[in-house]
């Protein structure tokens, strides 16, 4: 399996970060102050690296804007790859869907995977991650999470360190 | 008289189609809205046409980013015939969506070179927008689509992703050279705009391009929103009984008369 | 009868009482003891107990989702109003009360009430308009974003399956949420903030209709502490249907197809739920997450397959799934379906999952069999699952298969008629009101009430959900949500005109839609809050244009639990009022739906709704160059107010702001009121009137700052020429929510043709429009003055929601 990071280059305006931002402000938590948003693809299958590294550069990251971090993981954990370009953050919250959940981006990916000339039986599931900086206890970090970044509902969310 | 055959490109969450067909088939032409299944299937088909229309709506549901998969899609399952309509001098538009396929699949702004060398990003204020704003028309631009327009207009704005990005500063220099920027946010009497007359943030206010020929006009307004007087929020016309939409689309008509 | 393995016997035929109500209750059955009773005997009957498809298969198709079993049960209804009882017995609520007013007013350009998924009313000679509302609360409650984006997609597909099929050409969205400046801890455990709740439900909305590609161009939002816990959301669609697909015909032997999304267990035991009070352990399968794209293309496959008539019959899967879909359609005629050939989306589905899945984009074609191979490549063309998964049959049984196996055969008359009718006592006492005492306010109390008016939730700017709703899509909205005398600015419409110029070639006719809601009068008094729905959703209709001759009305109910008398009590009074405003409007209701059970419970604190009735009109106009919008138009104009200000400060924005206790809710003329509407259709027709506003939330006094700060021009109203039917002071004249009264805006010129159309009625010359930018109010009896900038006045009424 690959895990997938999308996240905007430097220089480029993280807008979806700095809304959450906004929002932890507003949920009266000032302990943070910044916030790095990357959309995640896990991606599962028999694909190569080169593959992998061709879905995330012509598929899932824009050229201009963006760029993406990859790595191969073994099994049901995405906790393999991190990344510090970011923001200079030691944590970061990741949400994706409980299992049985409709994840209606998977299938569009799915789709545009074919499209690339890759015909491989993958499967994908969609999630976001979020990179903060700050000083905070992990309470904060799961009222945040459950206030704001994931409805427990439907999704689950893990608090990461960064290596 | 020759009648002129515009081919209307629709796919999963194309919605704007219909008020397309419309704008088009007022202006004399005669027009079809085929679903990308059926080019793939017919590649050549769309070489048949004179004008090649990209509409707005959300396809694929903007999946990924807007615009993305169905720029994808046609650059490797037809591209070829599509670079050959593009060089070949006939007038393309893409609308909000199709303006955003265009720029990922790389035929704006440099349609010879036919690769992304910029973008249409998310909003600053990281919402979607709808709501009219007043355009500065680019009076040097070489843009078909754009003739017998006033220095400003109006037109609707519906969109989350509309920020235009250029790969760099010289880019941004070369279309401003090259006169490609068609059209940009504008106050009402052609100022500078703060939001949300500049609804996204566009480097420069740019709402729409073209390539350095004129042929392919990519925007993310909705000129086949204003045909008529009677869209316009105050009823506005554009001098004469249409909107400025119209004149639009009756410029690309005519140009391939 | 051989059964598989995933198939299981439900003992019941030797369960006591008290055991059919363990059993109703673990299976999440909702059915009641009568129910419960009613199919053990059944069974009994048959000599052998239900499997559990068939016991599913009563609960969800009994259920009050569906069979809205509270409003069409007995109801034994006692009012007491001023100490005397009056007694009455409902058979069938909704038949005697709302149905009963369509009924009786008959008008002949309804074509289809009360019968499909939406009512249809006559457009022109070729084509009706369908209009529909549903809620979608409990959802919303738990997922805001899911929730609410379902309740769009599921009224669309409610549009899609009327008929043979209507194309969507405009949605509507109304809400009532908590008050989103709650403070974080006093927000009760397990329930969202109401900030998170409306962000959440307002993209939902935004997400599916933009990406369907329909216009969102109507609606209202109203906030109260009552919704914090449970937020309504109420969603509606509008669209045209050719007058010769309005009939769905289903016979033995046609095959049944189901198309769009695939099947999974996502909202399993909706409908039953629908019936069930939220609590913190709510059943995590009952939220459903929408997919718009595949909803987006079945619209437009279908609508290819339905022009070249290849099917017979449509309905969408909503509540209850593939069961109410089907069963539904072969109510009739008898059914038998195949349930192994329904597409999943994973594997491991018991069939009676299958059959009562809530999985969205679904929906159920009934096709005949020498059509079977040309509909079914239509969808492949557009990237559409399309599967056959049975037959209607004539033999009045609903009968299930999986794997060759049969897991359900069932009457179909049991099914659906053998629901006992449940007795239900409601009482209502009807709060005397009493006047309150004079309020009077210096000038500067005056305008400090405006701007606090301005700037309270329920009468601000809704600008920030607008605009991210793509109301322009389509390019028909021709009367816009925002409306203002350039694109900067903009004040709140009353109503949405759509063109559909682009759909129906040639025409010059347009579709009005609007709608009215009044929580806070209620509170206080049910039926007055009914009455004043009404009229003001037919208020908002005429404002922009419609003709009140050709105004039809949704009802959406929203209650608390109906187990307890006096709010089943105040749930008959509003249908009274519906009834009667009906009749006296000459409007009649073309459809309706009901939520019940609004209530939350945390620990042993219970949370119950105020009651909310939504009415939405739809109206067609003859000729849409004769429509209006409300900012003023130009300076030397004079403003006339039609209507009477009576003073009815209960349940008032001011009475919230001056902590007004005892006041008289506002109740509605229609005697006064009919002969206005027409006489404004009447002059807009004429291009007597430049520019219309309703008075309703916050009085006269918003209502005129509104016209005023969307146009740019100043405005100067004399206090004392406005028309009391009492003594009122300035401020009871200004505040005053009264109902049946417009501002209009009339050129000099044709001040006397105007005036000639109201002869006899109420109207009186206030002021008029000047080229200052300030608002002026001014009595020279109370010696009261007051003024502002519309700046001022316009950033008052901005800046309460922007987020």
């Amino acid at each position: 399996m690959f895990s997938i990071e999308i996240f905007t280059k430097s220089g480029f305006k993280d807008s979806r970060g700095g809304h959450v931002l906004a929002d932890i402000v507003s949920l009266g938590f000032n302990c943070i102050n910044k916030v790095g948003y990357c959309n995640l693809y896990l991606i599962d299958g028999k694909l190569l690296l080169n593959e992998a590294k061709l879905i995330a550069s012509c598929l899932l990251s824009d050229k201009i804007t963006e760029s993406y971090n990859i790595a191969k993981c073994d099994g049901k954990d995405s906790n393999c790859s991190f990344n510090n370009n970011v923001v200079a953050s030691k944590t970061m919250i990741e949400v994706l869907y409980k299992k049985g959940v409709t994840d209606t981006v998977s299938s569009s990916v799915i789709k545009a995977v074919k499209d690339l000339g890759i015909n491989k039986d993958i499967k994908v599931k969609t999630g976001h991650r979020y990179y903060l900086s700050g000083k905070f206890s992990k309470t904060v970090l799961d009222n945040i999470a459950c206030k704001l970044l994931a409805n427990t509902l439907i999704q689950e969310y893990k608090i990461k360190s960064v290596k | 008289m020759k009648k002129v055959k515009v081919l209307i490109l629709r796919t999963a969450g194309t919605n704007c189609d219909f008020e397309t067909q419309n704008a088009f088939e007022l202006c004399g032409a005669s027009v079809e809205r085929l679903h990308i299944n059926f080019l793939v299937n017919n590649k050549n088909k769309i070489l048949d046409y004179d004008i090649l229309a990209f509409p707005g709506g959300f396809s694929y549901g903007d999946d990924i980013a807007s615009g993305k998969i169905l720029a994808n899609e046609i650059k490797n399952k037809f591209g070829s015939q599509v670079e050959k309509f593009a060089l070949s001098g006939r007038p393309i538009i893409g609308i909000c969506n199709g303006f955003q396929v265009l720029v990922k699949m790389g035929l704006l702004p440099e349609s010879e070179l036919f690769e992304q060398v910029s973008t249409l990003s998310y909003n600053d204020s990281n919402k979607f927008e709808c709501r009219w704003v007043y355009l500065k028309t680019e009076q040097k631009s070489n843009c078909i689509w754009t003739k017998n327009l006033a220095s400003v207009i109006s037109l609707p704005v519906a969109h989350g992703e509309g920020k235009f990005i250029p790969k760099d500063k010289e880019l941004l220099s070369k279309l401003n050279k090259d006169n490609q920027v068609v059209f940009r946010y504008s106050t009402k009497d052609g100022k500078e705009p703060e939001y949300p007359l500049c609804p996204n943030g566009s480097a420069e206010n740019i709402a729409g391009i073209c390539n350095k020929k004129g042929n392919i006009f990519g925007l993310m307004p909705h000129p086949e929103r204003y045909i008529f007087p009677l869209q316009h929020p105050c009823r506005e016309s554009s001098g004469s009984e249409y909107g400025w939409g119209k004149i639009i689309f009756q410029n690309a008509v005519n140009a391939v008369k | 009868m051989k059964f598989v393995t995933n198939c299981n016997i439900v003992e019941i035929l030797n369960l006591s009482d008290k055991q059919l109500l363990d059993l109703s209750k673990r299976k999440v059955l909702s059915l009641s003891l009568t129910e419960m009773k009613t199919v053990q005997e059944y069974f009994k009957k048959l000599k052998r107990n239900p499997t559990d498809v068939e016991m599913e298969t009563i609960a969800q198709t009994w259920s009050e989702h569906c069979k809205h079993k509270t409003l069409t049960g007995i109801i034994e209804y006692i009012q007491i109003k001023n100490g005397k009882k009056t007694k009455k017995t409902y058979n069938n609520l909704l038949k005697e009360t709302i149905f009963k007013a369509t009924v009786e007013l008959n008008k002949k350009w309804c074509l289809s009430v009360f019968k499909d998924n939406a009512g249809i009313i006559d457009f022109d000679l070729k084509n009706g308009v369908a209009f529909k509302v549903e809620t979608h609360n409990h959802p919303s409650a738990l997922e805001p974003y899911g929730g609410s984006a379902t309740g769009i997609g599921g009224v669309v597909r409610d549009i899609l399956g009327v008929g043979l099929g209507a194309k969507p050409l405009a949605n509507t969205d109304v809400f009532c949420f908590g008050d989103p400046t709650t403070k974080p801890s006093k927000v009760p455990k397990g329930v969202h903030h109401p900030k998170r709740i409306i962000k959440g439900v307002v993209s939902g909305v935004r997400d599916y209709g933009n990406r369907m590609g329909i216009p969102t161009v109507n609606g209202s939002v109203y906030f109260d502490h009552d919704y914090m816990a449970n937020p309504l959301v109420f969603c509606g669609t509008m669209g045209v249907i050719p007058k010769n697909k309005i009939e769905k015909k289903v016979s033995p032997g046609d095959l049944i197809l189901v198309v769009g999304g695939r099947t999974g267990r996502d909202g399993i035991h909706g409908a039953t739920f629908s019936s069930v009070q939220l609590d913190q352990s709510s059943d995590v399968s009952a939220v459903q997450i929408g997919n718009p794209i595949v909803e987006k293309k079945v619209l437009d496959a279908m609508l290819s397959a339905r022009d070249l008539n290849l099917y017979r019959a449509v309905t969408d899967c909503g509540a209850g799934g593939l069961s109410s879909a089907i069963g539904e359609l072969g109510e009739k005629i008898g059914a038998v379906v195949c349930l192994d050939k329904v597409p999943l989306k994973y594997d491991g589905l018991y069939p009676w999952e299958i059959w009562i899945s809530e999985a969205q984009e679904r929906m159920v074609f009934a096709v005949e069999p020498k059509n079977k191979k040309k509909i079914i490549e239509i969808f492949k063309k557009e990237n559409v699952e399309a599967v056959f998964i049975g037959q209607f049959t004539k033999d009045k049984k609903l009968v299930l298969k999986y794997d060759k196996n049969t897991v359900a055969n069932i009457d179909m008359p049991f099914l659906h008629d053998g629901i006992p009718k449940p007795t239900r006592k409601a009482e209502c006492k009807i709060k005397e009101e009493k006047l309150q005492k004079t309020v009077k306010l210096t000038s500067s109390e005056l305008l400090m009430v405006l701007k606090k008016s301005l700037a309270d939730l329920n009468v601000c700017s809704k600008e920030w959900i607008i605009r991210q709703y793509d109301h322009e899509v389509l390019g028909q909205t021709i009367i816009k949500p925002l409306q203002g005398n350039n694109i900067e600015i903009s004040g709140p419409g009353d109503g949405a005109v759509i063109f559909p110029y682009a759909v129906i070639k040639g025409t010059k006719k347009g579709i009005v839609l609007s709608n009215g809601l009044n929580p806070s009068y209620g509170k206080i008094n049910t039926y007055k809050m009914a009455a004043s729905a009404i009229e003001e959703a037919l208020r908002n209709a005429v404002c922009v244009g419609g003709n009140i001759e050709k105004l039809a009305i949704l009802d959406n109910f929203c209650w608390g639990n109906p187990n307890k008398p006096e709010i089943l009590g105040s749930l008959v009074c509003s249908a009274n009022a519906c009834y009667e405003m009906s009749k006296a409007f000459s409007v009649p209701f073309i459809s309706g739906k009901d939520s019940l059970h609004n209530e939350y419970s945390i620990g042993d604190k219970k949370f119950s709704i105020s009651p909310v009735l939504l009415i939405s009109a739809v109206g067609v106009i003859e000729d849409v160059a004769n429509t209006i919008t409300m900012p003023f138009k130009n300076s030397g104009n004079k403003v006339y107010i039609l209507g009477v200000t009576r003073n009815e400060l209960g349940g008032s924005v001011i009475s919230k702001i001056k902590n007004i206790k005892d006041a008289i809710v506002p109740n509605v003329y229609p005697k006064e009121s009919v002969p206005i509407m027409k006489g404004i259709y009447k002059a807009i027709g004429k291009g007597l009137i430049e520019s219309c506003h309703d008075a309703s939330e916050g009085g006269l006094a918003v209502a005129v700052s509104e016209m005023s700060f969307s146009s740019g021009y100043g405005v100067n109203i004399n206090i004392d020429h406005i028309k009391t039917a009492d003594t009122m002071s300035a401020a009871e004249i200004l505040f005053s929510e009264s109902n049946g009264r417009f501002i209009v805006e009339v050129e000099p010129k044709n001040e006397s043709r105007f005036k000639e159309i109201f002869k006899g009625l109420s109207v009186s010359e206030v002021g008029c429009v000047s080229d200052n930018k300030f608002v002026i109010f001014e009595s020279q009896k109370e010696k009261v003055k007051f003024k502002e900038k519309l700046i001022n006045l316009l950033n008052a009424w901005k800046h309460t929601i922007n987020w």
